[in-house]
């Protein structure tokens, strides 16, 4: 392809030339957050230091350079994918997004992102002391495409003030994170505590299990309580266990029939998860690291460690274990950028992967780091949560698959749980849903078990 | 007259509808994306193929890459304009050599004296002295064919076909939407679900309740009417989004409705999304008062066209109110119910976002409607994966559908009577 060899040489030419001093570059670098609510800022602000740090470098090399950091928050992520996906369409698309790793595998397929290995050098720093598993995590089909920006562990949360109520002593609550990592307390268990809070009258009927009320990779947690896989690590091909599935959904529906989680709890509004996990009105509930940042900041709870205890999500039987789910946010290069503007973008993003940058957004996030090194900036060393999420639970979680056909196979999951939760179908007849959807839209690519 | 009508039709319906009819038998997606798609082969792909037959030695064939400084890649090189002093510095240091990985080439390139600082352009400029077939997105299905026959010759030829059938990342041709809509147990539980939005909401209140008030006006003081028609009017001129948020303070918890119900010692909860029955209920009645101000204006303006004089007739013949609604009144309104509730039906039928910005289809999915799942599938949910092709074959049997029962309506009107010329000579 000549023509495009001569292109990339005309590219190359011109980025040769930026080490001579020439006329002062002015760029524009657009950037859009995903799931960005009020404490994940440095999302995008990690970017205007960078660009601040990179000017300054120019600078010193004599160049002069002047870049313009614009940027987009997006609280949700239906209408940001969904803008993502049609303003690319239309040729809108910001220089660098910043979302969850499983659109790398539909967004690289359609020729919206570019690799951003062509762009910066993962064996030099800030990006060679990323961890292995999140660079692994920001790849597809060999190459990397996304420098990952946070990363996090999902949760159970468990009221330690309702756990004394039902007679638990402080060693035996204690003990609890151990016994659920070794198996030993599962999630039937979880659902016999609970119900004996409410029979003691320490929270109210219905109350006492507080799950994720909207989709999340969460709920994937619970499908690999009971064995599921999600995709298969030989082959890379999409797994649907159905024994998991039933197991998975059977839970819920138990925990209905047992009266601790009402039938119509999904859909319910965030503010009042919020505001219930917050109160202690729950016994147990499911959530993420960074949910501390929002209960302590904005939703008044003040002593976390005195009256939360935090574990992995319990095992559901024998086949399952406890485990919990990582979901890191990549910075990706989309396929809008021009070449020199995309050429920036990336190394600011490797710029604002330097341990005190991103550590910023950790904290104030509670995300988890990126990097070993981060762990050592003072800032996050002394943040008792992140120590000890990073401990208890960041060496147990796994990631979802990076495969541009798991979002067909979430979508069906989710609404077969819907389905089954809210009593519109029987549990065999919701997993037999998603096994028809499922193999009829994925056909060989995925694996029945 | 005519051609500007044709014009408007052609830009607001028929292209539309076309549009959707073409997507509708495609699988289009957020992967496949909506443009003319690439071809690209990946280790996704030769895993594929590999399960179709494609051999290990093949797909290493294929996969392989090899970077040569030589003469033909010093002069591409110099053709595409790289750095001159750089390029010294290959030709000196390099030349004669190859080398099997593209990393390994980047980290000789990288060792020159005069290397660039820019990644990209180093890459660029190591690209121009080998090929690798693995993952370059080629633009025509010709392009991809040629560098597989240059690139891996021992492939046999109905394989590399397969593989360049495989590697296209684009948008196909498919019926697989319609089978996939006719055959899922959902699509029984979405016309179930549209079914009762739309005959409760019309019955309830486009007709039912829209009817009741134009008759409760009608007999009351001319001056009330007008106040009470207009009050009867905001649901319609509100914008949606503050119509919305205004249900969300009546029936959420600590809303109107739930601290009243607490008062008199009733279940209190968020009532839009608290049971499915009490979902359902918010949803009706919010989308029916925005229909009953339509049938109240229709059914008003129908009712002073009937003459006085049959009122006070059949009051002197003794008629009470019932009476003369039963007798003289609903007879003459026949037209008018008949055109709001087949008006209506479509109307409702398509329409989704006062569901989707209350009770969002919730709880679980008990109150989604075929075009919220419509839309939903094609443009807005929570994995991304945007299904623009089911999407559109959703909303072509919504456009079906309507013009069915437009056709049905018309010929129940006899549309044709009501155009056609008028009998008595004036």
């Amino acid at each position: 392809m000549p023509s495009q060899n001569l292109l990339r040489g005309a590219g190359a030419l011109l980025l040769s030339c930026a080490a001579l001093p020439v006329l002062a570059q002015d760029y524009t670098i657009t950037v859009w957050a995903g799931g960005t609510g009020d404490d994940s800022n440095y999302r995008m602000d990690a970017i205007d230091m960078a660009a601040d740090i990179l000017e300054r470098e120019a600078a010193i090399r004599g160049e002069e350079l002047s870049i313009t950091v614009e940027s987009q928050a997006w609280s949700g992520w239906d209408d940001f994918k969904q803008a993502f996906s049609l303003a690319s369409e239309a040729g809108n698309a910001p220089d660098l997004i910043v979302s969850g790793h499983e659109d790398i595998g539909p967004w690289s397929e359609a020729g919206l992102i570019v690799p951003i290995e062509d762009y910066v050098y993962f064996d030099t720093w800030p990006l060679s002391s990323i961890y292995p598993n999140l660079i692994e995590v920001a790849s597809f089909n060999g190459q990397i495409w996304g420098i990952p920006q946070d990363a996090e562990a999902r949760v159970m949360f468990w009221s330690i003030p309702a756990l004394e109520a039902i007679g638990w002593s402080e060693d035996e609550i204690a003990s609890l994170p151990d016994l659920i990592l070794n198996g030993e307390f599962t999630l039937y268990d979880m659902l016999d505590a609970l119900k004996a809070m409410q029979d003691e009258g320490v929270l109210e009927p219905g109350m006492a299990f507080g799950p994720r009320v909207s989709n999340g990779p969460d709920y994937w947690q619970f499908y690999q309580a009971f064995g599921g896989e999600m995709a298969d690590p030989e082959t890379g091909k999409l797994v649907l266990d159905t024994e998991a599935l039933t197991g998975m959904y059977q839970f819920f529906v138990d925990a209905v029939e047992m009266g601790v989680v009402s039938s119509t709890h999904l859909g319910m509004e965030w503010d009042a998860w919020h505001q219930n996990a917050a109160a202690g009105s729950y016994g147990a509930w499911h959530g993420g690291t960074w949910h501390y940042a929002q209960w302590t900041n904005q939703f008044g709870l003040e002593d976390f460690f005195g009256t939360v205890e935090y574990t992995l999500i319990p095992a559901g039987d024998e086949n399952g274990r406890a485990n919990s789910i990582t979901h890191p946010l990549v910075y990706l290069l989309t396929a809008a950028a021009p070449e020199e503007e995309a050429a920036i973008a990336a190394e600011l993003v490797a710029i604002a992967s330097e341990p005190r940058i991103n550590a910023l957004h950790a904290v104030k996030s509670a995300h988890l780091g990126i990097s070993e090194e981060e762990t050592l900036v003072p800032l996050y060393a002394e943040n008792r949560w992140l120590t000890a999420a990073s401990e208890r639970l960041a060496p147990h979680t796994n990631a979802i698959p990076n495969n541009p056909d798991f979002g067909t196979y979430w979508t069906a999951m989710y609404e077969g749980l819907e389905a089954s939760w809210t009593g519109v179908t029987s549990v065999e007849d919701a997993v037999a849903e998603v096994e028809a959807s499922v193999t009829q839209a994925l056909g060989d690519d995925v694996i029945v078990r | 007259m005519v051609a500007p009508a044709i014009l408007l039709l052609m830009a607001f319906f028929f292209t539309p509808v076309v549009l959707t009819g073409v997507f509708a038998f495609t699988d289009m997606s957020t992967s496949t994306g909506i443009s003319r798609g690439c071809y690209v082969v990946t280790p996704t792909t030769l895993r594929r193929l590999g399960d179709r037959g494609l051999g290990a030695n093949d797909a290493e064939a294929i996969s392989a890459a090899s970077y040569a400084v030589d003469e033909a890649g010093l002069a591409a090189a110099r053709d595409a304009g790289t750095d001159a002093a750089f390029l010294a510095d290959i030709e000196e240091r390099l030349t004669g050599e190859t080398f099997e990985t593209a990393r390994d080439f980047e980290l000789a390139l990288r060792d020159l004296p005069n290397a660039p600082r820019s990644p990209r352009a180093l890459k660029s400029a190591a690209d121009l002295f080998g090929q690798s077939l693995l993952n370059h997105r080629f633009v025509t299905r010709a392009e991809l064919a040629e560098a597989l026959a240059a690139h891996a010759p021992g492939v046999a030829e109905e394989m590399r076909e397969a593989l360049t059938d495989d590697a296209y990342t684009g948008a196909v041709f498919t019926t697989e939407n319609f089978t996939r809509l006719a055959t899922q147990p959902e699509t029984g539980r979405l016309i179930a679900n549209t079914a009762l939005y739309v005959g409760a909401t019309l019955s309830l209140f486009n007709v039912g309740l829209g009817l009741f008030l134009a008759l409760v006006l009608f007999y009351m003081p001319k001056p009330v009417t007008g106040l009470f028609s207009t009050l009867w009017l905001l649901p319609r001129i509100t914008p949606v989004v503050l119509y919305t948020i205004m249900w969300k303070w009546f029936t959420w918890e600590d809303g109107f409705l739930p601290i009243l119900a607490e008062q008199l010692g009733l279940p209190a909860f968020n009532y839009m999304k608290g049971s499915v029955v009490t979902a359902w209920m918010t949803m009706i009645a919010l989308n029916g008062f925005i229909g009953a101000s339509f049938g109240l204006i229709l059914f008003s303006g129908a009712l002073r066209a009937i003459p006085v004089q049959q009122l006070w007739a059949s009051e002197v013949d003794g008629a009470n109110r019932l009476q003369q609604i039963r007798r003289v009144i609903l007879p003459q309104l026949r037209w008018p119910i008949l055109f709001v509730t087949s008006y209506q039906t479509l109307s409702l039928l398509s329409s989704y976002e006062h569901i989707w910005l209350t009770t969002n289809g919730g709880p679980g999915k008990t109150t989604t409607v075929w075009a919220l799942e419509a839309f939903k599938t094609a443009l807005s949910n929570y994995s991304g994966n945007l299904e623009y092709g089911l999407g559109a074959a959703m909303a072509l049997v919504l456009v079906v559908v309507g013009l069915v029962l437009s056709i049905l309506y018309l010929r129940l009107f006899r549309f044709g009577d009501l155009v056609g010329r008028p009998r008595i000579e004036f």
